[in-house]
């Protein structure tokens, strides 16, 4: 145990460095927020041209909340697609990580953890940007914690499936990390209600735990769910539904993690350079 | 002349060879960027926004297909090549380096067109979008001419990004979704107001998608910053001014290679 969290804490921090050691942390925190802030003002463009107005509606709030929590998802994701690719043929440590006697399994959990930990700031300032335009803050802290954390949780077993993924993958890591963010942006209902989608991607909706984690979040930011589909739950269905689909992706990551793993050492993928 | 043309079909040659060697990398580059233009599409009609909105998303994800290739294959491209050990060729070989940036433009106009492409016929078929081009000679003009200035703005980045070390890396990153809302790359930009939008016009996305908005979706002149003509004008104008721009930041390089030495040294 005391191995794994020295891992642990050594990966978040080699993460961080990796992250921010370009420059000084001002200019870092202030780059870690720009992009989020980029990504919420074009929503809020795409509401004002529609309704003429910036402040203080339900359909606002839905959408700039989804949009400031879906930052922690979609950047983690993303940052954890290239993760491996990074390792194996960028800085080319890889193979030396997997012979060190930590497990490499320990190492990713923890470059995660740093991450996410980096993506909490930018939504804590997008929340902080809410109070101008009027957004109906009622909030639950402890579900808010508890949504948090355990989505944390999710995103690592979401994140270590897609870095499983590319241990075998010669140029897809970006593009898998951006494919599982934007299939969670499109079917999680995040910043549009699930009932505007066609209703086949409704139901597959419904078995992705990142829909009932955005819809924690609403409930723990805003004291409600205005979603017409999963308003019809109950708090306690939807965090039962969310520990269930959690526990699944949790499943589905350690089996990939193992038979990839094998796969990798198998093939020799371990070395590979394609010079991508 | 001749050799500079040579060295431009050579440096784009690996970039259109490269874009329809592998099926899979085509059709993954067209998935993915309909994932967040359907979210976008979603959201409009969320809030039951008039149909041509909806076009809005689809041409934004067009034209930000090429400003992804401008950012990620011309502006960065240079450190990348530095960091892979291909920068001393280039410099090395008997050819300029301004056809070296001049064919990797060409070669990812192509690589990127297969897949807007793709993202145009399944984004217009998925949502239904209803387009009726008013000037076709006009939006073609628009349309090259904006490509034309993206990738001369790429150019002049790229020697700027090599010497900026990892900075690069952010700097494109950094590129995305704030370039995203001040280009207006899924509604009408003068949303923004007079003088943000004015200070926008500086990227060359702005002017360009506002003036094709006009000549594909009709009803939206209303929301339009100015007329296409005057567009079509500035977007020349940046044009050169970024070719400019690029020539001399590419001597800048040079000299500060001569002078310091670092330029091919990697991790910085």
């Amino acid at each position: 145990m005391s191995r794994f969290i020295s891992t642990v804490k050594t990966a978040m921090w080699l993460d961080y460095q990796i992250a921010s050691n370009w420059t000084k942390p001002l200019t870092f925190f202030t780059y870690n927020i720009a992009k989020p802030v980029g990504a919420s003002l074009l929503l809020l463009a795409m509401y004002y041209v529609v309704t003429g107005k910036i402040v203080g509606s339900m359909a606002l709030s839905f959408i700039y909340i989804g949009n400031a929590f879906y930052m922690i998802l979609g950047q983690v994701m993303m940052d954890l697609g290239w993760l491996v690719h990074e390792d194996r043929e960028h800085y080319q440590t890889l193979k030396y990580i997997m012979i060190s006697p930590s497990s490499y399994y320990s190492y990713l959990i923890g470059r995660s953890a740093a991450r996410f930990l980096l993506s909490i700031f930018p939504a804590i300032f997008l929340l902080l940007l809410g109070f101008i335009i009027h957004i109906p803050y009622n909030f639950n802290y402890p579900l808010l914690l508890f949504t948090i954390l355990f989505g944390w949780i999710f995103m690592v077993s979401a994140g270590m499936l897609l870095n499983t993924i590319t241990l075998l993958t010669a140029r897809y890591g970006g593009s898998i990390g951006e494919t599982f963010a934007g299939i969670f942006y499109l079917l999680s209902g995040v910043i549009f209600p699930l009932s505007v989608l066609p209703s086949f991607l409704t139901k597959f909706a419904l078995f992705l735990p990142s829909t009932y984690w955005f819809s924690l979040i609403r409930r723990s930011v805003l004291g409600m769910e205005t979603d017409p589909v999963l308003s019809q739950l109950s708090l306690q269905s939807t965090l039962i539904l969310f520990a269930i689909t959690t526990a699944y992706f949790i499943t589905l990551s350690l089996s990939f993690y193992f038979s990839m793993d094998y796969l990798a050492r198998r093939r020799g993928a371990l070395e590979m350079i394609t010079t991508y | 002349m001749i050799e500079f043309l040579r060295a431009v079909k050579g440096r784009a040659y690996p970039r259109v060879i490269g874009a329809l060697r592998e099926p899979s990398w085509m059709l993954w580059d067209t998935f993915l960027p309909l994932l967040s233009l359907s979210a976008y599409v979603f959201v409009y009609r969320s809030l039951h926004a008039p149909r041509e909105f909806e076009g809005f998303v689809i041409l934004g994800g067009i034209m930000t297909a090429y400003w992804l290739n401008v950012l990620w294959g011309m502006a960065s491209q240079f450190y990348w090549e530095k960091e892979t050990g291909n920068l001393q060729y280039y410099i090395m070989a008997p050819a300029s380096l301004e056809s070296i940036l001049a064919g990797m433009a060409l070669g990812g106009m192509f690589g990127t067109t297969t897949r807007a492409i793709g993202i145009l016929l399944l984004g217009t078929w998925l949502f239904k979008v209803d387009m009726s081009v008013t000037n076709p000679y006009l939006l073609l003009l628009i349309f090259v001419i904006c490509l034309a200035a993206m990738y001369a703005m790429g150019m002049m980045f790229s020697s700027l990004f090599l010497l900026w070390g990892r900075e690069a890396w952010v700097t494109s990153s950094l590129f995305e979704e704030p370039i995203y809302f001040l280009s207006g790359q899924n509604f009408p930009v003068k949303a923004l107001g007079p003088y943000l939008s004015m200070a926008a016009s500086i990227i060359p996305l702005t002017l360009g998608l506002d003036a094709m908005r006009q000549l594909i979706f009709p009803s939206s002149i209303k929301f339009a910053l100015m007329d296409p003509y005057l567009e079509l004008l500035f977007l020349s104008i940046l044009t050169i001014v970024y070719l400019f721009l690029a020539k001399v930041f590419l001597r800048k390089m040079e000299n500060i290679g001569k002078t310091k030495g670092t330029i091919l040294t990697r991790w910085l």
